[in-house]
């Protein structure tokens, strides 16, 4: 291969001592591309000062000897030839800075994933490897210097929806030295949990709980309770947003906090969408929070005033049609069935299922107990509930089969679990995204199950899927640890130092990047008739960049002249 | 199709002056943008209006497009809205360019009054220079056969082969839906049987203006849509047939490099464009201006390098930039001293990339700039 000196078109760049270091990483990269012939290459171009290879850069001892190495050869500019930025790159501006050299004015070339590991032939990868260190050698004179910023970070919260979840995320966060701000949109605390009479499997009484909560985050002066209250506006990112609140007195409040918590519940399918199950239109046929509610008030009752004498309950409804599993029916529709045991002990009991789901170390037991009060367990599908004279007919099948129907004098239905009908306003709000059957998408479903693609946003309880009690805690707990660590009061937060910048001389105010950037970090200056970046809020994606046709817009550290030079080369 | 009758009174053009006198007067709007013929008597500039005399001079439809209807209002209006209201008379591509303007922030059309008319074409700029009082002649043979209109194909001249090329086979001559122009009022000139020429309201303000103006809002007789309709399949068809011819030329680098080369890089196509809004054009800036070096090494590595370079990266640079948004007027071949069909080439790319995006531009403010917005499920003729 011929050893071809890069161009710099202005001569000045040539001063630049810069060090290429070639990183083996073990055998993931030696194995597939001849170090030698890329060290021989390289360093017969004229402006390289120093070029090295050392088997593991990121090892301590790597670390080391890049540092020594740069300070020795008094490099300027710093180019590394190794993994995928997203590894390492942070780890080597490290050394850079402990280096005496701007971070920035180092680049790191991807020779692991873009050569070593999907390019076969290693003379291939190896002459890939060569043209990417080429690339960065010709981008890294045109890197400028960037300083970074320290801001100050806000500790406080806003927890959106105070149900069970958004309670006791609220509890846990206010632990004294940051405010908790409680927004519900109704015009009291509990949720969904305030509407059971029981809970499982103890079978205690759901209102001690959950006015026990509501008491202490009442009685915590560290957090702030707005009932009535919505949420209207969220602005900004981890550390620092700014949110607007309309409150019952339809004032709007602006609060500044680090994170914001989305606990907004959910809500219940409307069952008169299957008119199947003849819901709304014959008498004695309820929902699953109806019953509860009848429970609550003492006594089961039909309409006409008497007790029913047989009671059928149906799971699974809206579950084909919503297209996931609920996860808490199944439990709850046992908990009806003592419910009515207790009360009504001669009664007939069914549990019209479709798959029984009951996992957990308390429920066999409660299932097994609750089957050998008398309570039929019938395994059915395509359920059609009809009326005669007062009685309510269940049709079904059972596999293919169609088995005789069952009349009884009360029906509850057990309705699939949905987002909270405001989730599609608040994730458009928080820029947030919702995955399936619409409920808040976290980040990773193993891995960060309670954040969010917007760092400083998460979601708990019934707002990310449907939850049980104690799962809902749980997740608000996890919550109430993710800001812990990341939020601590008096830490400061370093923003985004790749942002963009706006020039005034060319922007014509067409205000195209405004309406493409996904964080509010472009403001239209009415005087001037221009677009204004706040480098607060911006997080340098690039989007307004690509949007700008007036090329007036660019992202520090991914200029025109740096993408042209880095492209050119690796083209040529 | 309703709105109301016009009686034509000497001219068709005398009598919409005659209308936007009665508007003025009634205070219905305080001022009006309307072309006027240039004092010397050969050619047409775009005057704000506010004295009624100098209507005398006004033609809301002159044989040349000098300045594209929209690139005056944008001076007019680009720094926020009017704190009067203004009428403005444009030819239908003009009035479409003004809403993807609009779009962009570079017109504000609060207290503006768009009012679009039939447009029979516009000859080509150097023709007219040649012979001003000949041109506008054969014009108004062109325009008048609208009148003349006996039924058959051959009576109407609009769009022939006097007229510009891309004006030959514009299929949105007419405003409403059916042209795809969002104005607020449509003045119909074809299918003028009965000597009345039709005035439809397109917009709400377009209704306020008639009824202010105590004009009656009746259901008109299909003479207007019909003729419409037959001219514009005439049109598409023309238009499909010459795109075809184009194609070879203009696919493939080696073509296009073949039909720009002629390009004196003088850039009169972007400055007249009426959708190129930027205050300095990219392809002007110093991000495309590369040091000596650069281009030394360009030239050895292909042997050499035309001067100034870039000529072709402008084109297709500038054609990424607005084809989505290109109406296809004609101002950028009216502008090109080397005669290059600019504008057909324009606004057949502007054809195929608006149909990739379902985006008629200028139909309707409503409809976001497709580089505004972000759709999942899009565009999936570029995945693999």
């Amino acid at each position: 291969m011929r050893a071809r000196a890069l161009i710099y078109p202005a001569g000045d760049k040539m001063k630049e001592k810069i060090g290429v270091y070639v990183c083996e990483c073990g055998p993931n990269i030696a194995d597939n591309v001849d170090i030698d012939k890329v060290i021989e290459v390289i360093s017969a171009l004229p402006e390289v000062a120093v070029v090295e290879r050392h088997k593991l850069m990121c090892s301590e001892d790597g670390k080391k000897f890049l540092k020594e190495s740069i300070q020795k050869n008094e490099l300027t500019r710093v180019v590394v030839a190794a993994c995928s930025p997203k590894q390492h790159e942070a780890t080597f501006m490290k050394v850079c800075e402990s280096a005496g050299i701007n971070p920035y004015l180092f680049q790191l070339t991807n020779i692991r994933e873009q050569c070593a590991w999907i390019i076969a032939d290693k003379a291939e990868a190896t002459e890939r490897t060569i043209r990417y260190i080429r690339a960065a050698l010709r981008r890294v004179p045109y890197q400028n210097a960037l300083e970074k910023k320290e801001i100050e970070a806000k500790p406080d919260v806003i927890v959106i929806g105070g149900g069970i979840a958004g309670l006791s995320a609220s509890l846990l966060l206010a632990c004294g030295d940051r405010k908790v701000y409680l927004i519900e949109k109704a015009n009291t605390l509990g949720g969904k949990v305030k509407e059971l009479d029981k809970l499982l499997p103890r079978m205690e009484s759901s209102s001690n709980i959950i006015s026990q909560k509501i008491k202490e985050v009442e009685n915590n002066k560290d957090i702030e309770v707005y009932t009535n209250s919505e949420v209207t506006e969220v602005l900004g990112f981890l550390g620092n947003f700014v949110a607007k609140v309309k409150t019952n007195e339809d004032k709007e409040l602006e609060l500044k906090i680090g994170a914001v918590v989305v606990a907004t519940g959910f809500g219940m399918l409307d069952i008169k969408q299957i008119p199947r199950y003849g819901y709304g239109k014959y008498d004695n046929v309820y929902t699953a929070l109806e019953f509860e509610k009848m429970n609550t008030e003492g006594k089961i009752l039909l309409k006409n005033g008497k007790s029913p004498k047989s009671i059928g309950i149906i799971h699974c409804v809206g579950r084909e049609e919503r297209g996931y599993c609920s996860g808490v029916c199944c439990t709850y529709c046992l908990k009806f069935a003592n419910y009515i045991k207790s009360k009504l002990p001669n009664a007939k009991v069914f549990e019209f299922y479709q798959e029984l789901s009951i996992p957990g170390k308390a429920y066999q037991k409660f299932y097994e107990d609750t089957k050998a009060k008398g309570v039929d367990f019938i395994r059915s599908q395509d359920i059609e509930i009809t009326e005669q004279k007062g009685t309510l007919t269940v049709n079904y099948k059972a596999e293919t089969q169609t088995l005789e129907p069952q009349n009884v004098d009360m029906i509850v239905l057990a309705p699939a679990i949905e987002p909270n009908s405001d989730a599609d306003r608040i994730a458009e709000m928080l820029k947030i995204s919702q995955g399936d059957g619409g409920f808040f998408q976290e980040e990773h479903p193993k891995l960060a199950p309670v954040s969010t693609s917007m760092e400083g946003i998460f979601i708990v309880g019934c707002a990310q899927g449907p939850r049980n009690i104690p799962e809902s805690i749980v997740q608000a707990q996890a919550v109430a640890g993710k800001i812990f660590s990341s939020l601590i009061p008096g830490k400061k937060l370093e923003p985004e130092v790749k942002t963009s910048e706006i020039f005034e001389a060319l922007c014509i105010g067409c205000q195209a990047c405004l309406t493409v950037c996904t964080y509010g970090a472009i403001y239209f200056d009415e005087m001037k008739r221009v677009c204004v970046v706040n480098e607060v809020l911006c997080r340098g994606c690039g989007n307004c960049v690509g949007s700008c046709l007036s090329g007036a817009i660019s992202t520090k550290h991914f200029t025109t002249i740096q993408l042209h030079q880095e492209v050119v080369e690796a083209l040529r | 199709m309703k709105g109301t009758k016009l009686k034509v009174t000497k001219s068709v053009e005398k009598t919409i002056v005659n209308f936007l006198e009665k508007g003025l007067d009634k205070k219905c709007f305080d001022i009006v943008l309307i072309p006027l013929k240039v004092p010397a008597g050969d050619s047409f500039a775009w005057v704000l209006v506010q004295d009624k005399s100098l209507l005398a001079d006004a033609n809301p439809l002159p044989p040349v497009m000098t300045v594209q209807g929209a690139k005056a209002l944008s001076s007019v209006a680009r720094k926020g809205k009017m704190s009067k209201r203004i009428a403005v008379v444009m030819r239908p591509c003009e009035i479409r360019a003004v809403i993807e303007l609009s779009k962009s922030n570079q017109i504000d059309l609060e207290n503006i009054l768009l009012i679009s008319i039939d447009c029979p074409g516009a000859l080509p700029l150097k023709n007219y220079i040649e012979n001003p009082k000949e041109s506008e002649n054969k014009f108004n043979e062109i325009l008048r056969s609208a009148q003349n209109d006996k039924g058959t194909q051959n009576d109407i001249q609009w769009g022939n082969e006097s007229t510009r090329p891309i004006c030959q086979v514009c299929d949105k001559f007419t405003g409403t839906d059916i042209g795809a122009c969002q104005s607020d009022l449509h003045i119909g000139i074809l299918g003028v049987k009965d000597g009345n020429i039709s005035l439809i309201p397109n917009s709400k303000k377009g209704e306020d203006i008639l009824n202010e103006m105590s004009f009656p809002v009746e259901k008109l007789s299909n003479n207007w849509e019909n003729k419409v309709k037959e001219l514009v399949k005439v049109r598409k068809e023309k238009r499909e047939k010459l795109q075809e011819e184009l194609k070879p030329q203009i696919v493939g680098l080696d073509n296009l490099l073949e039909t720009f080369s002629t390009c004196i890089n003088c850039q009169n196509c972007q400055n007249v464009c009426p959708v190129c809004y930027c205050r300095q054009c990219y392809f002007e800036s110093e991000k495309m201006k590369l040091t000596s070096d650069d281009y030394l090494m360009r030239a050895e590595s292909k042997g050499g390098l035309v001067f100034p370079p870039d000529a072709l990266l402008f084109h297709i640079g500038r054609m990424t930039h607005m084809s989505l948004s290109c109406i296809g007027c004609g101002a950028c071949e009216d502008a090109c001293p080397m005669s290059i069909k600019v504008a057909q080439i324009f606004s057949f790319v502007g054809d195929k990339s608006q149909e990739v995006f379902n985006y008629t531009p200028g139909k309707s403010i409503e409809d976001a700039l497709p580089l505004k917005v972000f759709e999942e499920d899009e565009f999936h003729t570029v995945e693999t």
